[in-house]
């Protein structure tokens, strides 16, 4: 098993290495001159060529292109992801508070989706084809498919103007949370609950519940049974949530005035801030590649069969 | 089973609820509003750096922070930080007696040593700010005494009070705040000398100002002044109907959160007023004279589009008589613009002649005119982010098509379009007048500078005449030659047509029913909120 993790760590090295590259180049594709991008993003009125130079050199572009990504990736290493364009500030010291109020929203949320799944999954896998079965799936395909931007304005029209209840947006107390984490859960419970729900209901079907049934084991004992067998697809699949909830909280961010990672990268990529994107590409690229490993290794030590495939 | 589902997603929904009720005690920094005692405004973007010195930061934030040396009103230049002034003959030494007894928020003394040390600070960073040719001009700035300082120019230049009085950059912010007796690579706090103070700011979540109680001009009655980012526009209307925020305006680069409608509805609910001020810019499309081998170098070309625009039916349809329509690039309330112009309107009959002497023609079963084997056809470059002017664009593109002009419509980042201008490289794109405090002679310079106007145009039989006459009236002591020559410069630039008016922005305030003295600057960037008072 430790060699298998060894194995599966170095594997996933190349992978970020490669995703690195591709963001530098891609931003450095832009037809854009970057200099020129920068005092742009500063909102510098008037561009002169001499001003255009002396910001090249100023930032180190006039240097080639294979040195300066080998610069900014020795530096990333570090924690560095260089100094926004716009206000001059180290990446990080912006990225960082907003990637921790997107991971605060993300656990909590996923939390949340996890739980409400695992038992809509089970309690509809169990009424199969009957009444409870189908409308928890049609409610939960009819909020999956809704507009996330509408419902979160729908939520707060009712729960904080006309109730009074919640605040619109921010993030001031615990109870800034309830909402967004709402409209995320909602939007995506539908998708895992299904998962668990079809993952059941095969399990259900196979030889070993029948030959359970046959030697008399008691129902609950035999659910706990398919319950761990269907719940190890489920793992995968919730391991992976983290990154994509990380990584689409935009319109939920935007919506409620959430400080995070959304809202700064719809901010940088207006403004054109390169390493702003590149760093948030970079942290979202390690996230997946992180969550991906982590879940491999969770299959693996639960069904020793998958350790052979590196 | 079913009904113990039901039962219990009920009772999870009442456990939110209850959640929700539960009270943690500290009231949310900004969730309930002092009624009647501060503001707390919507903005689309966070207040960013408050550097006074760059240009990154909300201009409407630093107006309340820092202030400069004059004031530019209505009724012309006003003494702010200076409480008289002295021009000498040449024109090329400004000597400034200053207000005794200000204090930075810091508690420094502002004197003449502390402008010195921040002229010096902004023109250390003289490339930057070259869009304001007062910083080409600059040859020293000398303390006289203590409150005394004299400014030495390098030649005469009329607008020389116009471009001290601006949100930036020639505004002072405490010698304390300087790193290694800079501003360039950034400064360690943010104080001015204005009616608020930068209490606190968490970056993207709100910014807080509180009264200055030593301003020299007063205590501002509004104690606190709130800045909340709010990215999107239903939550800001939400926002305002729930009472957590009360005020919005139209906030720096014009971008409107709210739509017209929720405007309405706002001021019908009884708690809330629109304030409009009178006309600031003009939105217009600048025509690239400079463009030889398209029709947009012909003058007879720019023409016929400038008569086939619909303005009224733009500023009813799309932005709901916000704007009204405009028929010269500088409205007449703008100094120096209060020309006679012939007004040119919607006129598709007319349009059609003009193009039609020009040699154009319109040939049976085509659509688009042709003349000596070319097609009339050009394209349009709008700024993608900016809907109003997508569907402007949109609008003129059928207008035209009707007359038998074939119009591209490209979209496309503001940046891109900023260097189209500059390289010259477009037939026609959508751009805006720089405003009140700044025009005409921020514009008009503009017309001959490389990265703005000049190919726009460069391309008109009475160029070098034009570009002679700007030289002048930069350097004219006279009024009167000065608006001899304004209106000159603006009847060569009407008769060729490369700027095609559509409409005038403003500024719309949405403020508390009780809020009394609202009014505006000279500029769309900014508010005096320290004239604001409660009922």
């Amino acid at each position: 098993m430790g060699s298998f993790i060894i194995k599966r760590v170095l594997v996933s090295i190349p992978l970020l290495l490669i995703i690195s590259f591709l963001t530098f180049v891609l931003i450095n594709l832009s037809p854009l001159d970057p200099a020129e991008v920068v005092l742009h993003a500063q909102g510098v009125p008037k561009i002169t060529d001499e001003l255009i130079a002396q910001t090249k050199a100023e930032l180190g572009m006039d240097r080639p292109f294979l040195i300066r990504y080998i610069n900014w990736f020795m530096a990333c290493l570090q924690l560095d992801f260089g100094k926004s364009y716009v206000t001059g500030e180290p990446v990080w010291s912006l990225l960082g508070p907003a990637f921790l109020n997107t991971l605060k929203l993300t656990l909590v949320s996923v939390i949340f989706i996890i739980a409400l799944s695992i038992l809509l999954g089970v309690i509809c896998a169990l009424k199969e084809g009957k009444m409870m079965d189908k409308s928890v799936r049609g409610i939960s395909f009819f909020l999956t498919s809704m507009p996330s931007y509408w419902l979160a304005a729908l939520m707060i029209w009712y729960f904080s103007v006309k109730l009074d209840l919640l605040p619109t947006s921010g993030m001031d107390s615990y109870k800034s949370y309830i909402l967004p984490v709402i409209v995320i859960v909602l939007s995506y419970a539908g998708i895992y609950f299904r998962i668990v729900r079809s993952s059941m209901v095969s399990n259900l079907n196979e030889d070993y519940v029948l030959y359970g049934r046959a030697c008399g084991l008691p129902e609950k004992k035999i659910t706990m049974h398919i319950l761990r067998n269907s719940l190890q697809v489920a793992i995968s699949v919730f391991c992976m949530a983290i990154p994509i909830i990380l990584g689409s909280t935009v319109v939920v961010e935007n919506v409620f005035a959430w400080p995070g990672l959304g809202s700064l990268s719809v901010k940088s990529i207006l403004s054109r801030d390169f390493p702003m994107i590149q760093a948030y590409v970079l942290v979202l690229a390690v996230a997946f590649v992180l969550f991906n490993t982590i879940s491999d290794i969770i299959n693996a030590a639960m069904n020793p069969k998958l350790r052979k495939d590196l | 089973m079913t009904r113990r589902m039901v039962a219990f997603l009920a009772a999870l929904m009442a456990l939110m609820v209850l959640l929700s009720g539960c009270s943690d005690g500290n009231d949310a920094k900004t969730g309930s509003i002092a009624q009647g005692k501060e503001l707390v405004y919507a903005t689309a973007k966070d207040i960013n750096d408050m550097n006074p010195h760059l240009y990154p930061g909300s201009m409407s934030a630093q107006g309340m922070v820092y202030e400069s040396l004059v004031e530019n009103t209505e009724d012309g230049i006003k003494p702010l930080l200076a409480e008289s002034w002295e021009i000498s003959n040449d024109g090329k030494v400004y000597t400034f007696h200053l207000r005794q007894g200000v204090k930075f928020h810091d508690g420094e003394p502002f004197d003449a040593e502390a402008v010195k040390k921040n002229i010096e600070a902004v023109q250390k960073n003289a490339k930057k700010h070259s869009w304001i040719k007062l910083s080409t001009k600059i040859v020293s700035c000398n303390v006289i005494d203590p409150y005394t300082v004299q400014l030495v120019l390098s030649e005469t230049y009329y607008p020389t009070l116009v471009e001290l009085s601006m949100t930036r950059p020639y505004v002072f912010i405490s010698p304390k705040n300087f790193i290694n007796g800079e501003t360039k690579d950034g400064v360690n706090g943010y104080n001015g000398t204005g009616p608020y103070r930068l209490a606190e700011h968490k970056v993207d979540q709100y910014a807080i100002f509180e009264a200055n109680e030593n301003y020299w001009g007063g205590a501002p009655k509004v104690k606190k002044i709130t800045a909340k980012v709010l990215p999107a526009g239903e939550t800001t209307f939400l926002a305002l109907k729930k009472g957590e925020v009360n005020f919005v305006f139209t906030d720096d680069r014009g971008t409107d959160s709210l739509d017209v409608e929720a405007m309405n509805k706002l001021a019908e609910s009884g708690d809330y007023q629109i304030v409009r001020s009178k006309a600031m810019n003009t939105n217009m499309i600048a025509a690239n004279s400079s463009k030889l081998d398209n029709p947009i170098h012909e003058t007879a070309v720019r023409l016929a589009i400038w008569h086939a625009i619909d303005r009224e039916t733009i500023s009813k349809q799309i932005f709901h008589e916000t704007e009204p329509a405009a028929y010269t690039l500088f409205s007449p309330n703008v100094n120096y613009a209060n020309v006679e112009l012939k007004k040119r309107g919607y006129d598709l009959e007319k349009a059609k002649k003009i193009l039609d002497e020009a040699g154009w023609i319109l040939k049976d079963g085509q659509t688009v005119r042709t003349k000596s084997g070319n097609k009339l056809d050009m394209k349009l470059y709008y700024d993608a982010n900016s809907s109003s002017q997508k569907t402007q664009a949109e609008f003129i593109q059928n207008s035209l098509k009707k007359i038998g002009i074939q119009l591209q419509l490209v979209g496309e980042e503001s940046t891109s379009i900023a260097k189209r201008r500059s390289t010259g490289d477009y037939d026609l794109l959508f751009n805006q007048t720089w405003g009140l405090a700044y025009d005409p002679q921020s514009t008009v310079s503009a017309f001959a500078s490389e990265s703005s106007y000049y190919h726009t145009t460069s391309g008109i039989t009475k160029a070098d005449e034009l570009y002679k006459k700007i030289d002048q009236v930069m350097v004219s002591t006279d009024e009167d030659t000065r608006k001899s020559l304004y209106a000159d410069i603006l009847t060569i630039v009407h008769e060729e047509a490369v700027f095609i008016p559509i409409t005038n922005g403003n500024v719309t305030v949405i403020a508390p029913k009780n809020l009394q003295g609202v009014s505006f600057k000279q500029t769309q960037y900014e508010l005096p909120f320290e004239q604001m008072h409660f009922k």
